[in-house]
């Protein structure tokens, strides 16, 4: 029997897979192909035969994904009468591959800079401070990537590179007193704040809309697993040459440690945002299936999580360093949840993973509240430290945001809501995260005077 | 009769805002349309329509909107704008002036022709 449903379903992910084409772009080409599809069965034609027509007559899907791949570059008439020049994507391509091995070096030279200041990341004395400063290294290089690939004008670099710039001074005008908590907190929030700040430089002038930020966190949790990837490999070959150097009498560890390291992973950074962007297509088929793979994995871990710790009745929140590991695994919860919804078709209707997705958010939510009720107890018992308040701050974002997500999900289950409305609910929430990380990284040190 | 890849090109845009003037439309319907105003002679492909459609929105010519059909599927559903409608006119001038002056040639020939048969 002929799956007609099934059949057109393949066509639309074949068209996706060109990655040419924006989401509302292929809903557009499949109604417009169920349209000739119903016309033709109504003719008396079979569902398969109509299928294969319909098909036919919208084109080969090279040609259509050409098509639309011009509508973002140039004026549409030139391109129809001239072929489309293949030499000249071609060479921004070589273009941009030049970027990445240059600007490879240039980080890891930038943190090979340090150590003539006595800055190691291997003694205990300076690693905090080099720590601190680890974003510098490398996220600038990634935003003038991204500015180059744009075609920025020079207002936005001027805005990109001095939030950085002023960010650097003043991280290491201010001083730092033992135990240097809020040093350590500045070293944990500015990567995260300056990886917003480069956010902005990907998403170049579509930074306000929610399209372009939806493009960004799917990007953020792409970079995450394929630098992963590419970081174990790198791992692999450090390890591979330390034993083979071992057996000819060398050790190698020096080398491993001082280039080979720094190096490979300032080339990570930059190899892993170039493939996550350029080669979209490819990366967009991998990654939704890991999330869908792991999200029910870590929705039946936290509920026996939750349904032990209600059983024997001892709160995990005694200690601080596991009060920050449940932040930790609060913001991997969120995005799963997030990447779920940044890959999902905002209009199919509601599937399996939405409700798994608002399982683990509820699960997440209860969570949550167990270690906000934690840190409230140990700021009234032993009174308030940076640490303390910043695990708090942290909470409550988290808590605020996935209850929006709870709460906007139901209303789409009731049909109240479009699945629109939740995207923007997140996209706007970034500023929340950009304003709190700021504050940690920036205004902390000041409040608590540098302890 | 084909007629050329240059002149479907040339002639897109201001079908579509002619047609998206009367009422506003969906992809395949305009397509069909096109088809039918030309009695089957202009067949668009849809890997053509569609970015011309996109371009118009970027440009600021049409709008477009989400709506249910009686199918039961959500359409994109195009709607002139005032400035399309000022392209329009501008479109229509243009066409005009193209076709009133391969009239005048055309009917020239023809005369000729005429002539030369009567001699």
């Amino acid at each position: 029997m002929f799956d007609l449903e099934a059949n057109v379903r393949s066509w639309s992910d074949h068209l996706r897979r060109r990655g040419n084409f924006k989401e509302a772009d292929i809903i557009e080409l499949e109604n417009h192909l169920q349209d000739e599809i119903d016309e033709l069965t109504k003719a008396g034609l079979s569902a398969e035969e109509a299928f294969l027509i319909s098909v036919k007559r919208m084109g080969n899907v090279n040609a259509i994904s050409q098509e639309f791949s011009k509508v973002n570059t140039e004026n549409l008439w030139k391109h129809l009468m001239v072929d489309a020049d293949q030499a000249l994507s071609f060479g921004t391509n070589r273009k941009y591959i030049a970027l990445v091995i240059v600007f490879s070096f240039l980080a890891g030279t930038a943190m090979k800079i340090p150590e003539l200041f006595g800055l190691s990341i291997n003694d205990s004395a300076t690693a905090l401070a080099y720590l601190k400063n680890l974003s510098f290294y490398i996220l600038p290089f990634i935003a003038a990537f991204f500015l180059i690939k744009h075609q920025s004008t020079a207002k936005m670099w001027a805005s990109i590179m001095g939030i950085f710039a002023l960010a650097g001074i003043l991280v290491n005008l201010y001083p730092s007193f033992a135990p240097n908590d809020t040093e350590l907190l500045t070293a944990i929030h500015l990567p995260l704040f300056l990886w917003l700040i480069t956010g902005v430089a990907y998403m170049g002038l579509e930074w306000k809309s929610s399209r372009g930020r939806m493009n960004f966190i799917r990007f953020t949790g792409e970079s995450v697993i394929y630098g992963t990837l590419i970081f174990c490999g790198l791992v692999v070959l450090a390890m591979f040459t330390q034993a083979i150097f071992f057996a000819i009498q060398l050790d190698a560890s020096w080398f491993i440690q001082n280039y080979l390291i720094v190096y490979g992973a300032a080339a990570t950074a930059m190899i892993t945002v170039y493939l996550v962007e350029t080669k979209k297509s490819v990366v967009e088929n991998f990654a939704p299936i890991l999330a869908k793979i792991f999200s029910p994995l870590f929705l039946i871990t936290m509920l026996i999580f939750l349904g032990v710790m209600i059983a024997t009745g001892t709160s995990p929140f005694v200690e601080r360093e596991y009060l920050i590991g449940f932040d930790l695994m609060l913001i991997l919860v969120l995005g799963l949840v997030l990447y779920v919804i940044s890959a999902r078709n905002p209009y199919d209707k509601n599937n399996l993973f939405d409700y798994m997705n608002l399982a683990l958010i509820v699960t997440a939510l209860i969570i949550d509240g167990v270690a906000l009720s934690a840190i409230l107890f140990r700021l009234s018992a032993y009174g308030i430290t940076p640490n303390k308040l910043a695990a708090l701050g942290e909470n409550l974002v988290l808590l605020v945001n996935l209850g929006g997500l709870a709460w906007l999900y139901i209303l789409f289950f009731l049909k109240k809501t479009d699945f629109i409305k939740i995207e923007k609910w997140q996209t706007s929430y970034l500023y929340v995260y950009a304003v709190w990380l700021g504050i940690v990284a920036f205004i902390f040190p000041l409040i608590f005077g540098f302890n | 009769m084909n007629v050329t890849k240059d002149l479907i090109a040339a002639s897109a845009i201001p079908f579509v805002l002619a047609i998206l003037k009367q009422e506003d439309s969906y992809g395949y319907a305009i397509i069909k349309m096109v088809k039918e105003l030309t009695g089957d002679e202009l067949v668009w492909s849809e890997g053509m329509l569609y970015p011309v459609l996109h371009r118009l929105e970027e440009k600021n010519l049409i709008e477009s909107y989400w709506q249910g059909s009686e199918t039961g599927r959500k359409r994109k559903y195009y709607r002139i704008k005032e400035e399309g409608v000022a392209e329009l006119e501008m479109q229509k001038k243009q066409w005009e002036i193209v076709h009133a002056a391969l009239s005048k040639t055309w009917l020239k020939f023809t005369k000729h022709k005429e002539e030369f048969i009567y001699v």
